[in-house]
């Protein structure tokens, strides 16, 4: 504290208080009407970094998101097709088992044969299945179709998948990518193998007891495949869970470091307010009272 | 004892009474000068006479209240403050460059990886890789906006430069004018009080552009050096400070930047050395550090980036939609000219082999985000961008806090001045008071010296 204190000491330290006061007082109606405690980076240079951070971590986390909704939806679909085609080996495996034995007539062959050939079209047609215009047991390509059809000349099981050998992986987490596609010829192997050799059986008029077998192996694979598209969309959903709830605590954090207390902005803003109140009325009064006051000059 | 020594005794008391309204009047009219020292009549009495009898009253002089060390402390205390301010102008819009929220390189950066994995998603669907290309446009721009703002700020502290050099130097031209004035006055025995207010002002202005220091010789005038100990002012000579364009020190537009100096006789300028302080020192030490290192921090970002995300994209395995090997992504040299080197969403390289709808290329291009750099000294790019970030905001808080301190500083120092020099109306209403009952008293005694004049004169007639 000076000794002397001049009508100049009073003014200025009238007026440094004031100006002081009303930047405090528009800080914390910034803060109330931005509603945020972090608007610049010298608010909190460590939180700025952090909440840059924040934003890039939750971009990251919903593309992983995305990832984990296309991989659901394909593998969903795929998991809907390989039920379908072993319903369809199923049928075949019914139809061998009834015409063995060498009771059935060549007619009821004939019959079968032709009914065997559609459920070879249908496996053929399911194999092709897309979603969103992407075969789902072709790599997710978008040009196809990725099976041959039966009536292509020159038809083989063996050669009806013309589509991407490499399978197609989505990143689900940084260390985590999750396969979402099977290389369809692989997949179908054996069920158009078995297929196809029971209605060239049947067509031949041939008894079908060998057929029986290789039948029985290819719903086992489809029936291993579909335990694996199910392991996956297991994994999916608990994946799902996990984002939801990281994006949840980013953002969480985000607010942390970004957000203004309002119950604390608004009482600081009340303190401004008083304090700016005080010094005003005790400004006003004491700058008007001089010497002058008291003199009959 | 003379018989008119009443009257004489009387005049000099009136006439030391109305000088001293006089010096009190000129406090109060002077009341809100900035710089102005309070004055104090200095009375005395009068030589006594021959027989020792007192001859009454006489103003000897002026004095003018301040504190030498006061002073150099306030000067001190301007350059701190000067260069205090210039700071906190320049690092606040220098940090708007980085901003805090959804603006910005950092989330650009986010947003890029983040379409690049919507590509690894669906590398054959033309949106998503348009998707992807866009916001390649986007953190592109954010990136040359943000070096096109470190190159105005750079170039605008160089202006300044300039600008602080020319108000300088009316300056210099004022205090030599002033320091002739002073030595001139005093030479003939005048008061030079109001002057020499006048020059400490002067001097303030000068220590705002640049830290000085200042020493009184005899004749009254004072020299003026820099803190280097290159002059000034000396006596009535003043030096020109000029700015010069130095084609060896390239800004980061590429144009020269200027150097900052004294003419010298034959017209070469001389360079102002050591820690220069005040504004000019902090606008230096802003375009040739802070800025210079902010963009330099930027440029490497950027550059990590291109390389890395050229390196997948060019990867010999790469396949765009046509089945072609990638050609460079981003293209330039730094960020100022950061651009995107493709337009055609066909020639994005998703794919790894013959299979266009692999997303194997794709993939390693996500996995960018969360490789870590040696050259970054270890962080992911949006890590170090953060870290630039932080600095930039730590700047402008330092720049913040050292302002209010500088300040508090000069606040303090001017009301220990104003303790010292301020003009108080209460004391100098009570001096006039004072001044007045004394004047009136001296009136009374002509008057009493008169009537016994009179009465002497009555007693001869």
């Amino acid at each position: 504290m000076v000794g002397r204190v001049t009508e100049r000491t009073l003014i200025a330290d009238f007026t440094t208080a004031v100006s002081r006061l009303r930047r405090q007082q528009a800080d914390a109606q910034n803060a109330l009407s931005s509603q945020k405690r972090l608007r610049e980076a010298s608010d909190d240079p460590v939180g700025a970094a952090r909440s840059t951070a924040l934003r890039g971590e939750t971009r990251e986390l919903k593309a992983y998101d995305e990832s984990v909704g296309l991989a659901t939806t394909t593998l969903g679909a795929e998991d809907g097709v390989l039920g379908e085609v072993h319903d369809i080996l199923t049928r075949a495996r019914e139809i061998a088992a009834s015409l063995s034995g060498g009771l059935a007539t060549p007619e009821a062959r004939q019959t079968a044969a032709e009914e065997v050939t559609e459920l070879e079209r249908g496996l053929l047609s399911l194999a092709n299945t897309k979603v969103a215009g992407r075969y789902i047991f072709g790599g997710l390509t978008t040009t196809g179709p990725v099976f041959a059809s039966l009536d292509d000349v020159g038809f083989t099981p063996a050669t009806a998948y013309s589509g991407p050998a490499t399978p197609f992986s989505v990143q689900t987490a940084r260390d985590e990518t999750v396969r979402v596609t099977s290389n369809g010829g692989d997949v179908f192997a054996s069920s158009l193998q078995a297929l196809d050799d029971l209605r060239q059986t049947l067509v031949a008029g041939n008894e079908p007891t060998a057929n029986l077998t290789p039948l029985e192996n290819a719903a086992e694979d489809i029936r291993q495949e579909r335990a694996s598209v199910g392991g996956r969309l297991a994994r999916l959903q608990t994946r799902d869970l996990e984002i939801g709830n990281a994006i949840l605590t980013a953002k969480t954090l985000l607010s942390d470091v970004e957000d203004a207390d309002l119950t604390e902005t608004i009482t600081q803003l009340a303190q401004v307010q008083n304090a700016l109140e005080a010094t005003l009325t005790a400004g006003t009064s004491l700058l008007q009272t001089t010497i002058l006051d008291y003199l009959r000059l | 004892m003379a018989f008119f020594a009443p009257l004489s005794i009387g005049r000099q008391a009136l006439l030391a009474s109305e000088r001293a309204i006089g010096v009190t009047g000129h406090n109060i009219s002077n009341v809100n000068t900035p710089g102005y020292s309070r004055q104090t009549p200095l009375l005395h009495a009068s030589r006594p006479d021959d027989l020792g009898f007192g001859t009454g009253v006489q103003m000897s002089s002026v004095v003018r209240s301040v504190d030498g060390f006061l002073e150099a402390r306030q000067l001190a205390s301007s350059s701190s403050l000067g260069g205090a301010t210039t700071g906190r102008q320049l690092l606040d819009r220098l940090q708007s460059l980085f901003p805090v929220g959804d603006e910005g390189v950092g989330t650009a950066l986010a947003e890029f990886f983040g379409s690049a994995n919507g590509v690894a998603n669906n590398p054959q669907d033309l949106a998503t890789r348009n998707e992807l290309l866009e916001s390649g446009v986007t953190l592109a721009g954010q990136l040359r906006n943000a070096a096109g703002g470190l190159q105005v700020l750079q170039r605008e502290a160089d202006q300044r430069l300039g600008q602080a050099a020319s108000e300088a130097n009316a300056t210099l031209q004022n205090l030599a004018q002033l320091n002739a004035q002073i030595i001139a006055a005093e030479r003939g025995g005048r008061e030079t009080n109001d002057l020499r207010d006048q020059r400490q002002v002067a001097l303030g202005e000068l220590a705002r552009q640049l830290s000085i220091q200042v020493v009184e010789v005899e004749s009254g005038g004072v020299n003026v050096f820099a803190a280097s100990g290159q002059g000034l002012v000396i006596g009535t000579d003043a030096a020109t400070l000029a700015t010069e364009l130095d084609p060896s020190h390239l800004g980061l537009d590429g144009n020269p930047l200027s150097r900052i100096g004294i003419t010298a006789r034959d017209g070469s300028v001389i360079n102002l050395s050591g820690d220069i302080g005040g504004s000019v020192g902090t606008l230096l030490a802003l375009r040739d550090t802070t800025i210079a290192n902010d963009a330099a921090s930027l440029d490497l970002l950027a550059t990590t980036l291109r390389t890395a995300v050229n390196a997948v994209h060019t990867n010999a395995a790469g396949r765009d939609l046509d089945g072609v090997v990638g050609t460079d992504f981003f293209s330039g040299t730094g960020a100022a000219d950061f651009r995107v080197a493709i337009t055609d969403p066909r020639k994005i390289a998703a794919a790894q082999g013959a299979n266009l709808a692999d997303n194997t290329n794709a993939l390693a291009l996500v996995a960018v985000a969360q490789q870590t750099f040696p050259a970054l000294g270890g962080a992911t790019l949006s890590g170090y961008f953060g870290t630039l970030q932080s600095r930039v905001g730590q700047q402008a808080r330092s720049a913040e806090a050292s302002l209010a301190i500088e300040e508090n500083v000069s606040a303090s120092l001017a009301a220990q001045r104003e303790a010292i020099a301020g003009v108080s109306l209460d004391e100098e209403f009570t001096n006039l008071i004072r001044y007045q009952r004394a004047f009136q008293a001296a009136a009374q005694m002509i008057n009493v010296s008169n009537v016994l004049l009179d009465d002497l004169l009555g007693l001869v007639s």
